[in-house]
C-alpha cells in the first residue's frame, strides 16, 4: 500500500516526524512533486476560488498523489496540539473537504483526528486507525511514534540552532549566516516555504545577503511570554497564529532583527486579525515592518521590487544609525 | 456613561435591556453605505465583512457620543470572537476613547461575571435577573413575530405594508416596561398583521426557502439588501436558520442546547466535528429543510469567511445527494441589490421548472 503525503500545509513542520513514523511502520510513503504550475492549476481548478492560496496548492497535490498512484493520502485533522487551542476552521473541516468536494476522494483518505496537549504529536491514542489499516500491533505502533518524535525533536533543535525548514529538509547548503542585515520572516510554514507561491522569497533574501530569522527558530518559552503578555486571558483562538504574534513581537522587540516581513495567503483570516496588532505596534517598537500578500498569481517582478526596496530601506536605516553612533 | 451596541436584525433587544437597567443609551443608526464606508476605511482589509459593519457602527456611535459598546464575544475559532479585542486596538490607535465590554459565553463565570458588575449600575442582582428574563421572553415573543412575517409577506397583496407594519411592531416593543408588557404587544401585532390583505394559495403551490450561512449577514438586512423582503416579494416564504432567541437558546441556555442538537447531528454525514462558527448548522439546517419540504436554499457567507469556506466547498455534494438547489453568495463592502436580484430571480426561476417537472 502506497500512503501519498502532499508537501504542503504543515508538511513543512511535520514531515520528519511522518517520515519516520511511516518508515518504522514499513508503509511506502509517496510525497508529491513540489509545488509546480501544474499542481496548482490543478488545485484552483477544483477549489472554491475565494479560499486561500494553501488550501488550493493542498487540493492540487492530493489530486496529484492520486493520479501518481497513491492508495491512500494522508489527510489528518489536526485539531489543537494546545489544550484550548485549535488550527484555523479550514483544518478543522479538511477532511471533509477533500473527501466531499472532490470526485472519487471519499475513499481515498486516510485520516484520524489530533488532539494533542504539546507541539509533538506522539501521543498514540490519536492513531489507533493504524491498528487496522496498517496491521500492525499496538506495540509497534507505539515504537515507531517514539522514533517519529524523537526524530521531530531533532528536527526542532536543528531551527533553534538557526536553520530554516527549507535548509533542513532540502539539500540547501547549510551555511552559517554572514549576511549585514537580519529580517525575521513572519509566516506560516506553508507560506514561507512553498516556493512556487511565494517566488522563492528566502531565496532572493539569501541572495541579497539578509539573514532569516522564523518563528521555528524562537525558544517556545519566549513566544509564550509574549503571547501571555499580548493576553492574559483570551489569547487569539489560533495555535500558529499565536505562536506568529508571539515571535512577531519577539523581533519588534529584539535588536538583533532589523525588519519583519509579514508573508500572508489572500484572504487568510487569522492573519487579518494578527497582522493590524504588529502592524500598529510596530511604530511603538521602530521596527520597519511589511506585509507580503500572495496567491496564486505567477508574475514576479512586483514582490522583487518591495522586497528589494524593503531591503534597502533597512540598510539605508542601519548606516544611518551607524554614522549616529560614530559622532 | 453613554452606552451603546452593535445593530443586528432589531436594535430594540440590546436597547431594552440596557433600558430596563437604566442607561443612558445611544440607538445604533442602521448600517448604511456610509457605515460600510466608515468601516472599510478603519479595519483591516481581509477582516471578515461583519468585523468591518461592527467598526463603522462603532465609530458612528462614537461620533454621536457613545463611549462604551457592549457586545457579545464567541471561543473561536472563528474570527467573530476576536472583533472585541482588534476593535479596540483599532479604536485606540485612532485616539477615540472608548471601552468596549464583551460579554463571552458564560464558559468562565468570573470575567461574565465581571463585565455584568460594569453595567449593572445601582440595581440590584435580583433585578438584573428579572431585566435579563424579560430580555429573553421579549427575544422569543419578537422571533415568533418575525417568522411569522417572513412566511405570511409572501402572500401578502402589498408586501410594503407587512413591512410597514413589522416597524410599528418594533416601536411598539421598544416601549415595553416589563414581562407583563410583552403578551399584549405581541397579541396586538398579530392582530395588526392579520387586518392587511393576503391571498394564500394552497400549501402545495407555496415555495419556500431556507437561508443559512454566516450569523450577522444572514440577520443584518443592511448587509444582504433585505434578501427576506426580496424573497417574500418575490413570493417565497423564508425561514433562516438564525433568529436571535434561537441563537440565546442554543449557545448561552446551557440546559436549552439538547433542543438543537438534532440540526447538527444531520450534519454529521458531512462535517465530523464543530469546526467553529456556525459552520455546522449551516450544513445541518440543509438537511433539515430537505426533510420539512424546502424548495430551495440560499447560503450566505461574508467574503472569506473561514467556517463557511468549508461549508460552502461542501455544498455541490450536498445539493447533489439531497436534491436541492443551492444557491451561495458571497457578501461584501461591494454587493450590489441588482447583482443579487439577477442571481435570486434565476435561481427562482430554476426551482419553479424543478417545481413543475415534478408536479408534472
Amino acid at each position: 500500500m502506497k500512503i501519498g503525503i502532499p508537501r504542503s500545509l504543515l508538511f513543512f513542520y511535520y514531515y520528519p516526524f511522518w517520515e519516520e513514523l511511516f518508515q518504522e511502520l514499513r508503509i511506502e510513503v509517496l510525497i508529491s512533486d513540489k509545488n509546480n504550475e501544474r499542481i496548482m492549476n490543478k488545485g484552483v481548478k477544483y477549489s472554491i476560488s475565494e479560499i486561500c492560496v494553501p488550501m488550493k496548492v493542498y487540493v492540487g497535490q492530493v489530486l496529484d498523489l492520486v493520479e501518481q498512484g497513491a492508495d491512500l493520502v494522508y489527510v489528518p485533522r489536526i485539531v489543537n496540539i494546545r489544550k484550548g487551542v485549535t488550527l484555523c476552521p479550514k483544518f478543522l473541516g479538511l477532511p471533509d473537504m477533500i473527501k466531499y468536494s472532490l470526485e472519487g476522494m471519499e475513499n481515498k483518505v486516510l485520516t484520524h483526528k489530533i488532539e494533542q496537549k504539546s507541539d509533538d504529536i506522539s501521543d498514540w491514542k490519536d492513531y489507533q486507525i493504524f491498528l487496522e489499516v496498517f496491521d500492525v500491533s499496538k506495540k509497534e505502533l507505539k515504537s515507531a511514534l517514539n522514533k517519529a518524535s524523537q526524530k521531530w525533536q531533532e528536527y526542532r533543535a536543528m531551527h533553534r540552532k538557526g536553520f530554516a525548514s527549507d535548509q533542513l529538509l532540502e539539500d540547501i547548503k547549510r551555511t552559517p549566516d554572514t549576511g549585514d542585515l537580519t529580517i525575521g520572516v513572519l509566516g506560516y510554514v506553508y507560506n514561507v516555504y512553498d516556493k512556487f507561491v511565494n517566488m522563492d522569497l528566502l531565496g532572493k533574501l539569501r541572495e541579497m545577503n539578509v539573514n532569516i530569522v522564523t518563528f521555528e527558530m524562537i525558544d517556545d518559552e519566549e513566544i509564550q511570554q509574549e503571547v501571555d503578555q499580548f493576553a492574559p486571558r483570551k489569547k487569539m483562538f489560533w495555535e500558529f497564529s499565536n505562536k506568529l504574534l508571539g515571535a512577531g513581537y519577539h523581533f519588534l522587540k529584539s535588536d538583533e532583527i532589523d525588519g519583519v516581513i509579514h508573508v500572508t495567503a489572500f484572504g487568510c483570516g487569522p492573519d487579518s486579525i494578527l497582522g493590524p496588532f504588529l502592524d500598529i505596534d510596530s511604530d511603538k517598537y521602530n521596527t520597519p515592518f511589511m506585509t507580503l500578500r500572495i496567491d496564486e498569481q505567477t508574475g514576479e517582478s512586483h514582490l522583487l521590487t518591495r522586497v528589494e526596496a524593503f531591503v534597502d530601506l533597512l540598510r539605508l536605516q542601519k548606516t544611518k544609525e551607524a554614522r549616529k553612533c560614530e559622532k | 456613561m453613554k452606552v451603546s451596541f452593535p445593530y443586528m436584525d432589531t436594535p430594540v433587544l440590546y436597547y431594552k435591556l440596557l433600558d430596563l437597567l437604566g442607561h443612558d443609551i445611544i440607538i445604533p443608526p442602521r448600517p448604511t453605505q456610509h457605515t460600510i464606508n466608515l468601516g472599510v476605511k478603519y479595519a483591516p482589509e481581509f477582516a471578515c465583512f461583519p468585523l468591518k459593519v461592527l467598526m463603522g457602527t462603532y465609530l458612528e456611535v462614537q461620533e454621536m457620543g457613545a463611549d462604551t459598546i457592549v457586545t457579545s464575544g464567541g471561543h473561536g475559532p472563528c474570527r467573530a470572537g476576536y472583533y472585541g479585542k482588534l476593535h479596540q486596538k483599532i479604536l485606540d490607535n485612532a485616539g477615540l476613547d472608548v471601552d468596549i465590554i464583551v460579554f463571552d459565553a458564560p464558559k468562565d463565570w468570573r470575567p461574565f461575571l465581571r463585565n455584568l458588575k460594569k453595567i449593572k449600575l445601582n440595581n440590584s442582582w435580583f433585578r438584573v435577573l428579572g431585566v435579563i428574563r424579560t430580555a429573553y421572553a421579549l427575544a422569543h415573543s419578537m422571533d415568533r413575530i418575525e417568522k411569522l412575517i417572513h412566511k405570511n409577506r409572501a402572500h401578502a397583496l402589498e408586501p410594503r405594508k407587512v413591512s410597514d407594519a413589522w416597524e410599528e411592531i418594533q416601536q411598539k416593543y421598544m416601549e415595553i416596561e416589563d414581562r407583563k408588557d410583552i403578551a399584549g404587544v405581541e397579541k396586538w401585532a398579530r392582530k395588526r398583521l392579520a387586518g392587511l390583505e393576503y391571498n394564500f394559495p394552497t400549501p402545495d403551490k407555496r415555495i419556500k426557502i431556507g437561508i443559512i450561512g454566516e450569523i450577522y449577514v444572514v440577520m443584518e438586512g443592511s448587509t444582504n439588501n433585505d434578501i427576506e423582503e426580496m424573497l417574500n416579494e418575490l413570493g417565497c416564504e423564508v425561514e433562516r436558520s438564525h433568529y436571535i432567541s434561537e441563537y440565546i437558546d442554543s449557545h448561552l441556555v446551557p440546559w436549552k442546547w439538547k433542543d438543537y442538537q438534532h440540526i447538527l447531528d444531520k450534519a454529521d454525514d458531512y462535517l465530523e466535528i464543530m469546526i467553529g462558527g456556525h459552520a455546522k448548522r449551516s450544513i445541518g439546517h440543509i438537511v433539515d429543510y430537505k426533510e420539512r419540504g424546502f424548495d430551495g436554499v440560499i447560503h450566505l457567507k461574508p467574503f472569506g469567511c473561514l467556517p463557511e469556506l468549508v461549508s460552502q466547498s461542501l455544498l455541490d455534494r450536498v445539493s447533489d445527494d439531497l436534491d436541492i438547489p443551492i444557491l451561495s453568495l458571497s457578501i461584501d463592502e461591494q454587493m450590489a441589490k441588482a447583482n443579487m436580484l439577477t442571481r435570486v430571480e434565476a435561481f427562482l426561476d430554476l426551482i419553479k421548472q424543478k417545481k413543475e417537472e415534478e408536479i408534472a
